[in-house]
């Protein structure tokens, strides 16, 4: 018996000394390379999305490195995956802890993601006080870089957390003004998928509404884990609004969209960019996804003529279209390369300190237009295109570019 | 014999120690253990200085805390509990609420004491003064861990009686709605977007912020708390009550455990480690989510817990460290392996697989395969014990009666235990009919009969198992027919089972000294402090049950270390005699206490109760041997269909004629 | 542009409800029924039945999509409806009966007898591997359910009714009847309402007490798969997740009408089929599971038989 018991404890021992050992940081190589951290969800619920910004980020860099790297420090990337299996999704817990494994390893000069809000919020004030900037292509909740926190999410005081992407400060807002202004709504039911996105774009869609005179009848918030909606669709029907508004993403909303087009078939339908991805032309397919509004917290990038070439070396490369996130995602790794290039060209040692510095200083020419920060990091360009799924049948029925019609820009709010 | 192993092993590892390790005393061996863990863990973020590392050795410990909590519901008290982390949660938020900037009452003056004592500030805002929460961490710590409880305490009061599977569900229930009614109130929780700005701890003036180091040991300093807490109660009079409610709920009751306070104490306390831990992770994190506490991380914990071993405290805790090791580290490395072994072999699928995202699968067959193959976990809860010598296994029995026993009252001439009219219904079935039956004290009363005649049920009335639907039992002149089976017993009625009903996997001297719970005094705060008063009771009640042991002579005292199941048929019954004799009855009922024994072996048992009784203890028993009846007892009932059909003494009642006719049958009567 | 349609009047949106609550009840009821099957004869709760479910709705996807038919444009009608259907069926109860029966044999068999939760926590283990084995398979997306059936709408007044609803309650009530028949005049279904009352008395009158356990998880798995494929066909989608909420709600419905009894699985499915949508439309959607788990603790602690069920034994 003790034999036995000596055994376990002799092999847990040994995995455990051989976990820490094998667990070593490596020495640094000797030519110029930098690091740069990407820390994505990609177990869970929204592991598809999280490969298709990998793809976006790794298409900017791995043309950078076959061109010789940028300054010609090559950029080496970390990959972390900030989900895990029992959170289902992502994992604050460990954003938190990823964030310090960049910040603890010092050859990282520069972090691109997180892909949800939830694990900004907690990689924060990590980040800020490592003094590493790390720049987000889907993350929009704007409590991140409101001032108003800075106490909590920017403890050094310096803007750390820079997006390609606006936050829902405007893009809630905005489309409620396109439902008053163009879509002449006067009446609205809010839906969300008690995901922290989800509310967060659903409260501020509400407000401004409200504010535009717009009757809300009610606001209910849907369970992403079940399947059947028609208890709402119907009393949403039975209410009679204008339209319907839903945040969230496309796990509730490939079955909001399915059931409510059995449903509500003739009201106005739209959502935020949880609505704007291929997930909902497969996962709903046409009939059901015909003439539903999506926006995306960034300009239109086939409005720009330098977006078809990233597209096409895009599909080559993967195999499949770039998505919204992955064009952000292109144009995030841009920045930091921008930055790197900046700081290396005045001569000054590759610091993270002065990436971050450089990052803020940006102007960078990119797919969605020119890049420039505001003092809290956020994107200057606060653009928010509405988009609306009319069936191509020219194109495959799940080509995102092609199925999406753009409509044009949302009403900024005065 | 235990050096032998570890030289073996040790042989095969190559190691040098093996030798003089195998000649330090198992108890030196373990302390010498605990102090190298401590050091290790005490110089880990010395030695690696790596911060990443040391935050998942923080959140490891986050872990191995909560499943000490839930070791105490499910290992100690049996209570399957498949809804943990809405404790987790509670604390969480709790903490949460008392120092962030999400709760913001308008200031009045019914703050300013709370001002004074630094626990709110007063905050300017563009629309008036608000009230901003900034209560210390630590005092939130056992404030947070009292909530949980108190929450412990609601959910179980209403549902701990059901039982296993029906708890198990009903706690599922829990744990999913703790988190839904987090989200839906955001006014409290900012439901689905998470808290803001929880505050970090603050020691003398010393921010912890972001350093993952500070909170590491404070985690230490939790685990290693509960670690000494959980010890304290497993070893004490509360422990000892949780196991036997766990082992046999009805017998614990019988032997004076108050189950429901039980079962509630446990859940209160499970509780509150998760209480205190929920602080401890969201202070560190600074951010909370309802994700972050749904039914995969309870289903987690539990994993932990059946993985290092059900009832095990060190067991639980290197259950929980070694899984959490497996998911930050082991895996990914493991998967890292995999890539180049991939690219070197130009397999493709070996270079994309991420096995850190298969840990629920992992989780999902470690709790079939332990179920299945070793449902006692990697380190087992209970103790191995060294097998007897020869000797010891071949004692001849020593014929004799017991000398000492503590005296029992006074004489009296009132019956000691008197019944009157007593019926008892199952559905339709009338298990006993309108019974009267008269203890006198210091006297032994057999109670015979045929099978089915009502004996057993009659014996579960008086000790309140089953409920009387008329007529009223009376014991030492109070009326005790609506009194619960642990008040009985407090009342002085103890009694043995017809089936043997001991606390298999306890001790046998733990058996005993379960059922001195009654006469001992130690609660759980006692049972955590371990001031003299507690340890001078505890040792004399462990002096007082291996005097009870030695009643019986060489039989039992060798085993008293041995778990009750490895005993013979025997001595099992021999140990639910000495536990019933531990409880220091006024009356002992024996339930068949000579079944299934030997000639030689009834004989000694029928003496060692005839000396019983002649020190003062009043009998009350069920025998179907009828010369060890006409031995033992004064006067003999005969229950025949739940109705007494004769009384006398036995030798009238053997001769009776609806006696023989109830045993033979009509025609035996004229044999 | 929705204006001008008229309002649904109060009247009109509740029948809606109750019709949309019975069609969820159905399935509900299904599920129920492979619940309480297992737990009358063995006292299990078996964790792992609703992700059985959820692996034979992707059996029916696969069977059907084997026959050419993916999304829902290539609609069938007559006889090669009913034959793509028959087929389909067919393959999901068999999946679903093979695999309730193999978890029966390989992971519970061996823990029969023994006390306190063993044997269910064993379910809860089968239950995660099945649900992440799937997960890291086909991966975390919904799929579009192939379908078959012509979508078919009746307006009665203000209530819509679908071809696919009648489907639901059509299979649905035949299969409960073939279960009422086989348990109340087969001597098979004899025989485990004698091991469901008594399973030592059954064995000594002869009853194969293995053969009935297999027996029951196999029917309720089978239940389980005909479920599956009309969740299917009635929602259009499938997805690895589907198991957990449906799961639940069936599990709470075999307790409402009494767990281990088959009239009370029926009755308790609807019921909570209707509380789910009546709850939603009188109060709100977010508050449906905390209602529904409520009803679940309140019958275990006040009402543990539930509606039809017999005494429950104490099992110390």
């Amino acid at each position: 018996m003790l034999s036995r018991r000596s055994l376990i404890i002799h092999l847990s021992t040994t995995a455990l000394v051989g976990a820490l050992a094998t667990h070593a940081r490596s020495a640094a190589a000797a030519d110029k390379t930098v690091k740069v951290g990407i820390n994505l969800p990609f177990t869970g619920a929204d592991a598809h999305d999280a490969e298709l910004i990998k793809d976006g980020a790794l298409l900017a860099i791995d043309e950078a490195n076959a061109q010789g790297g940028v300054a010609g420090y090559k950029i080496e990337v970390l990959l972390l995956d900030d989900g895990t299996a029992t959170a289902g999704q992502y994992d604050p817990a460990q954003a938190a802890t990823n964030a310090r494994k960049m910040v603890a390893d010092k050859e990282v000069v520069a972090a691109i993601g997180p892909q949800m809000s939830g694990s900004g919020k907690a990689m924060s004030p990590i980040l800020s006080q490592g003094d590493l900037a790390t720049i987000t292509p889907s993350s929009t909740n704007p409590d991140i870089t409101d001032p108003k926190f800075a106490g909590q999410y920017r403890p050094k005081g310096k803007p750390i957390y820079f997006r390609t992407v606006t936050t829902d400060a405007f893009q809630g807002p905005n489309m409620a003004n396109y439902y008053a202004d163009v879509l002449k709504v006067k009446s609205v039911y809010v839906l969300d998928d008690s995901g922290a996105y989800g509310v967060g774009i659903a409260d501020t869609f509400q407000a401004q509404a409200e504010k535009r005179g717009i009757k809300v009848l009610g606001r209910d918030q849907l369970n992403p884990k079940e399947t059947d909606y028609a208890t709402t669709l119907t009393k949403i029907k039975s209410l009679n609004p204008d339209a319907l508004y839903y945040g969230g993403v496309a796990q509730a909303g490939v079955k909001v969209v399915k059931q409510a087009s059995d449903i509500l078939p003739k009201m106005i339908k739209g959502g935020g960019d949880g609505l704007y991805g291929a997930e909902i032309l497969r996962g709903a397919g046409f009939p059901a996804a015909e003439g539903w509004y999506a926006t995306i917290a960034a300009p239109n990038i086939l409005e720009n003529p330098e977006a078809a070439p990233v597209i096409d070396r895009f599909a080559k490369k993967y195999g499949q279209q770039p998505e919204n996130y992955s064009i952000t995602a292109y144009d995030a790794a841009l920045v930091v390369l921008d930055a790197i290039k900046r700081v290396a060209a005045s001569g000054k040692e590759v610091t993270r300190e002065a990436v971050r510095d450089a990052m803020q200083t940006a102007r960078v020419k990119s797919i969605q237009g020119e890049i420039t920060f505001d003092e809290n990091g956020d994107l200057q360009n606060r653009v928010i295109s509405v988009f609306r799924i009319v069936k191509d049948d020219k194109y495959p029925p799940e080509d995102v570019l092609h199925q999406y019609k753009y409509l044009g820009v949302a009403p900024q709010s005065s | 014999m235990a050096g032998v192993g570890v030289s073996k092993a040790a042989r095969g590892y190559g190691f040098s120690l093996a030798r003089p390790l195998a000649r330090v005393s198992p108890r030196a061996r373990a302390r010498l253990a605990v102090f190298g863990v401590t050091a290790a863990a005490l110089l880990f973020p010395l030695v690696n200085q790596n911060d990443a590392d040391i935050d998942s050795a923080a959140n490891a410990l986050a872990f191995a805390a909560l499943a000490l909590g839930l070791n105490i519901v499910v290992g100690f008290a049996g209570l399957l509990d498949l809804g943990y982390a809405a404790f987790f949660a509670i604390g969480a938020y709790t903490y949460g609420a008392a120092s962030s900037w999400q709760l913001q009452p308008v200031w009045g003056g019914f703050w300013e004491p709370f001002q004074w004592l630094e626990l709110v500030t007063r905050f300017h805002t563009a629309g008036g003064d608000v009230v901003h929460f900034q209560v210390s961490f630590w005092l939130m710590l056992p404030v947070a861990a009292g909530v949980a409880a108190f929450f412990g305490v609601l959910f179980g009061a209403p549902t701990l009686r059901l039982k296993g599977d029906y708890l198990a569900i009903v706690t599922l229930g829990f744990g999913e709605i703790v988190p839904i009614v987090a989200r839906n109130i955001p006014s409290v929780t900012n439901g689905a977007m998470g808290l803001n700005g929880v505050a970090a701890p603050r020691f003398f003036g010393f921010d912890f912020g972001i350093d993952a180091t500070p909170y590491y040991y404070v985690g230490l300093a939790l685990v290693a708390f509960l670690i000494l807490t959980s010890q304290r109660l497993k070893d004490s009079r509360i422990g000892r009550a949780w196991m036997a409610i766990r082992e046999d709920e009805v017998a614990a009751m019988a032997m004076g455990v108050d189950r429901v306070r039980y079962k509630l104490l446990a859940f209160a306390i499970g509780a509150a480690f998760a209480g205190a831990t929920g602080t401890f992770y969201v202070a560190k994190l600074q951010t909370a989510t309802p994700e972050m506490f749904m039914f995969p991380v309870s289903v987690m914990i539990l994993v932990m817990v059946v993985f290092g071993g059900i009832g095990s405290v060190w067991g639980v805790v290197v259950g929980a460290l070694l899984l959490q090791i497996l998911q930050s580290w082991f895996l990914e490395d493991l998967s890292g392996w995999l890539h180049s072994l991939g690219r070197l072999v130009g397999v493709d699928w070996l270079q994309h697989v991420e096995l850190a995202s298969s840990i629920e699968l992992i989780f999902g067959l470690i709790l079939v395969l332990m179920m299945l193959y070793r449902r006692q976990g990697l380190i087992p809860a209970t103790r191995r014990t060294r097998t007897l010598s020869l000797d010891e296994q071949t004692v001849q029995p020593a014929r004799s009666g017991f000398t000492d026993l503590a005296a029992t009252d006074h004489v009296s001439p009132l019956p000691l235990l008197e019944i009157s009219a007593l019926t008892v219904r199952f559905g339709g079935l009338v298990a006993l009919q309108s019974v009267e039956l008269s203890v006198p004290a210091h006297s032994v009363v057999a109670v015979i009969g045929p099978n089915g005649s009502g004996k057993s049920t009659l014996f579960n009335a008086i000790t309140g198992l089953v409920p009387t639907d008329q007529g009223t039992i009376r014991f030492a002149g109070a009326e005790i027919g609506r009194l619960r089976p642990h008040q009985v017993l407090e009342r002085g009625i103890a009694r043995t089972f017809q089936n043997i009903r001991l606390f298999p996997n306890l001790s046998v001297l733990e058996n005993i000294m379960v059922g001195m719970h009654a006469r001992l005094a130690t609660g759980p705060v006692g049972a955590v402090l371990r001031l003299s008063a507690t340890r001078g009771e505890e040792a004399a009640a462990r002096e007082r049950a291996l005097e009870i042991l030695s009643l019986f002579g060489n039989r039992l005292l060798p085993r008293a270390e041995h778990p009750a199941a490895s005993l013979s048929y025997a001595n099992r019954r021999r140990t639910e005699i000495a536990r019933a004799l531990a409880a220091q009855p006024k009356l002992l009922m024996l339930d068949e206490p000579t079944a299934g024994m030997n000639p030689a072996e009834t004989l000694e048992l029928a003496d060692q109760i005839k000396s019983l009784n002649r020190q003062g203890l009043t009998i009350l028993l069920i025998e179907h041997k009828l010369d060890v009846v006409a031995m033992l007892a004064d006067k003999v009932v005969v229950l025949d269909h739940g109705e007494k059909i004769a009384e006398g003494t036995p030798a009238a009642v053997r001769r009776d004629e609806e006696v023989i006719r109830a045993y033979l049958g009509r025609s035996a009567v004229f044999a | 542009m929705n204006r001008g349609a008229p309002a649904v009047s109060e009247y009109g949106v509740l029948l809606q409800q109750v019709i949309n609550g019975l069609s969820l009840g159905a399935m509900y009821a299904l599920l129920a029924l492979g619940f309480t099957l297992v737990y009358g004869i063995l006292e299990l709760i078996n964790f792992a039945h609703f992700n059985v479910f959820m692996v034979s709705s992707f059996v029916g996807m696969w069977a059907l999509q084997l026959l050419g038919i993916s999304g829902q444009g290539q609609v069938l009608t007559g006889f090669a409806l009913a034959g793509a259907l028959v087929f389909a069926f067919v393959a999901t109860m068999l999946a679903g009966g093979v695999l309730g029966v193999a978890i029966e044999r390989l992971s519970l068999r061996p823990l029969r007898g023994v006390p306190g939760t063993a044997a269910m926590i064993t379910t809860i283990g089968v239950s995660y591997i099945l649900f992440n084995i799937i997960l890291l398979t086909v991966g975390a997306g919904s799929e579009n359910y192939p379908n078959p059936l012509p979508v078919v709408r009746w307006q009665f007044g203000e209530v819509t009714l679908e071809l696919k609803t009648l489907l639901i309650w059509g299979v649905a009530t035949v299969l409960m009847i073939a279960l009422h028949l086989f348990v109340n005049r087969t001597r098979l279904g004899k025989a485990m309402r004698a091991t469901a009352q008594d399973a030592e008395a059954a064995q000594m009158m002869g009853v194969d007490v293995d053969r009935v356990v297999v027996t029951a998880f196999f029917l309720g798995s089978a239940l389980a798969g005909a479920a599956a494929l009309i969740f299917g066909l009635y929602y259009n989608y499938t997805s690895f997740i589907i198991g957990y909420t449906a799961g639940l709600r069936a599990f709470t419905a075999a307790v409402l009408g009494g767990i281990g009894s088959v009239p009370g699985a029926m009755v308790g499915g609807v019921l909570i089929g209707l509380i789910e949508t009546l709850g939603g439309q009188l109060i709100a959607v977010r508050w449906t599971d905390v209602i529904i788990f409520s009803i679940l603790i309140l019958v275990l602690v006040f009402v543990p038989t539930g509606l039809f069920g017999r005494a429950v034994p104490t099992k110390s």
